[in-house]
């Protein structure tokens, strides 16, 4: 499902050179639930936002869902990713301003959809992660596990082939990160969701199939 | 999405109200100034009535005690028209009341015709006023000598006044009561603006001056050639003084008067432009500061947006459409104030001018936030959805 051949990332600055990452090579499988860990640092974001083709590579080749990711537009990119990436972050990323049901519908926004096909898919959406309760609840009403079960509803309603998870527990408690890792291990096991997932916290990797470890920007397991 | 754009505005409508506000000001102020600009110009377009190029304006003030004796004024004021009408460049001389035109003085009073009332302008002209300012007749004839003993005194009415008491019909030979006294129409005169380009003509009346006319009559119409040289007003003058030999004499070309009389019209409309002006660069300002701040407050709502698909036009076009859709809150809020002009026919304005005016406020405010969201919405494009996402 992802493939990442020989990937480097290098920022450079005027004085400064940093090597982020550092010829890695990473095969995903289709339906695999792969956990990365590493000290922080070691370029596990980096790796995740390249892998999300939010951030270019500076050498090496990602194909994705057997489509090569180099040289797509802004534009494309921007499809591709709509339609085949779904995203969790640690701090959620919900729009405080809309409701739970609106953050849900966010991703079916920049693609052809009726108002009531997103409402739907919405709903199911939440149905799935056990909130279909809170749609017009706003993010600041709802607790922690509460709003990262929300971005899980919204990095699912497009029903992508991948979800990229950055940390998606960090900011729970262990009852809470435990549900919301549930969610993500029912995805993976009920609708063959591939998912990547950036984690500091061994127990939860202990539930993935696979773990890659960084070092300083080079894969060490 | 524009649901989504209009949900996600009016859910921040709290934040939003200062800006808001500021921008039903602009509007109002906006509305103020095109209902100015487009009343005057629809004045401008109207035609003028009259010939002003090749006419002097000469106010005499003859010295008090000089009427005692009315034959011998009106003697001497008739020895002054042959004397001037003498000159050859002279082409026409009419004596008319002080509100001739560009003048400050107005005279009204109410004109009764079935039991129907229009406040109308007085002027008591003589019988070469036509000739003199080139009027244009629309019906009937001037009054002559001819009327001067007429069952009822002859009056001319213009275009304005017809359209109030005759619409579609022949006015000549109506019969019109102004105070107590009944008139009848001898004829109908395209409306003069005599009080400058940007003034609304009035309804207006012209009484016939009588034979003693002249004695209280202290302005003189003279239309000349165009021709004449640069001493043509020095040798009036001298005509003037050799016959009302203790009267103070004033010379003005109707020319000069017109540029003078068009700046009093004016000096409002620039000073609400000035003020108008200022207050637009501040609300064009402070949307583009609100804008920049919101953007680089919303860093990581638009690296999700750029995450879950937008591109980078999309979030552009996004920033750009938002601040329309905010527009929008307050030009409803604007609109529905301004409209309440032409409903309540606020200052007897035409409604046409009040609906121009509301379309190009909306659409002055609307081409203002488009021009101050383009720079913040294209900074929004290119926030980096990477870095932008990990700030938080």
């Amino acid at each position: 499902m992802i493939h990442l051949q020989n990937i480097e990332k290098v920022y450079r600055t005027d004085t400064v050179e940093t090597q982020a990452l550092n010829a890695i090579n990473l095969e995903v499988a289709k339906g695999e639930f792969l956990s990365i860990m590493g000290p922080s640092g070691c370029g596990k974001s980096t790796l995740l936002n390249i892998m999300g083709l939010l951030d270019e590579p500076t050498s090496g080749s990602i194909r994705i869902a057997d489509s090569t990711a180099d040289r797509l537009s802004d534009k494309q990119l921007a499809h591709f990713r709509n339609r085949t990436i779904g995203f969790i972050f640690q701090s959620y990323h919900l729009i405080n301003d809309l409701r739970v049901l609106d953050n849900v519908e966010l991703p079916l926004l920049y693609r052809k959809s009726t108002a009531k096909e997103r409402k739907e898919l919405a709903l199911e959406a939440l149905e799935k992660v056990g909130l279909s309760n809170r749609t017009k609840h706003f993010p600041t009403q709802l607790s922690g596990g509460q709003k990262q079960r929300v971005a899980i509803a919204r990095a699912i309603v497009g029903k992508p082939n991948i979800i990229l998870a950055d940390e998606p527990t960090g900011n729970l408690d262990s009852a809470m990160g435990n549900d919301v890792m549930d969610i993500l291990v029912r995805l993976n096991k009920d609708e063959g969701t591939t998912i990547v997932m950036v984690t500091h916290d061994e127990n939860m990797a202990r539930k993935t199939h696979r773990l890659v470890r960084l070092f300083d920007g080079s894969q060490v397991q | 999405m524009l649901m989504h754009l209009f949900t996600l505005i009016w859910n921040k409508k709290k934040q939003h109200s200062l800006v808001i506000l500021e921008m039903i000001i602009s509007f109002m102020v906006l509305f103020a100034v095109f209902t100015l600009i487009v009343y005057y110009f629809t004045n401008y377009r109207k035609p003028m009535g009259f010939r002003y190029d090749n006419v002097l304006s000469v106010s005499i003030s003859l010295p008090p005690g000089s009427t005692a004796n009315k034959d011998s004024a009106a003697q001497v004021m008739q020895t002054l028209k042959r004397t001037v009408l003498a000159l050859p460049e002279v082409k026409g001389m009419s004596y008319v009341s002080s509100n001739s035109p560009f003048s400050m003085n107005t005279s009204n009073n109410v004109i009764n015709h079935n039991n129907q009332e229009v406040m109308a302008m007085y002027y008591t002209v003589d019988d070469a006023y036509p000739q003199v300012l080139g009027v244009k007749m629309l019906e009937g004839r001037w009054f002559n000598a001819t009327d001067a003993h007429a069952k009822e005194p002859p009056v001319v009415i213009n275009e304005t006044l017809k359209e109030n008491f005759f619409p579609g019909e022949n006015a000549v030979g109506k019969i019109l009561k102004m105070g107590d006294e009944p008139h009848r129409i001898t004829g109908v005169v395209q409306t003069l603006k005599d009080k400058g380009d940007y003034v609304a003509s009035k309804a207006g009346t012209y009484k016939r001056a009588g034979d003693d006319a002249p004695l209280w009559l202290s302005r003189i119409l003279i239309s000349y050639d165009l021709n004449t040289d640069a001493g043509f007003e020095g040798r009036l003058f001298k005509t003037f003084s050799s016959v009302l030999k203790t009267s103070s004499i004033e010379i003005e070309y109707l020319t000069k008067k017109r540029v003078s009389t068009n700046s009093v019209s004016l000096i409002p409309m620039i000073l609400l432009l000035v003020v108008g002006g200022f207050l637009i660069i501040n609300v064009a300002l402070g949307i583009f500061g609100v804008l920049w701040y919101s953007v680089n407050k919303r860093r990581a709502e638009i690296g999700l947006r750029r995450a879950v698909g937008a591109s980078g036009s999309g979030i552009s076009g996004q920033i750009v459409s938002e601040t329309l859709v905010l527009s929008t809150f307050a030009l409803l809020i604007g609109v529905f104030f301004a409209i309440q002009f032409p409903l309540l026919n606020l200052f007897n304005m035409p409604s046409g001018v009040y609906i121009t005016a509301i379309v190009l406020s909306v659409l002055f405010i609307y081409i203002l936030v488009v021009i101050c969201a383009f720079y913040p919405g294209r900074q929004a494009a290119q926030i980096y959805p990477a870095v932008a996402l990990h700030e938080d």
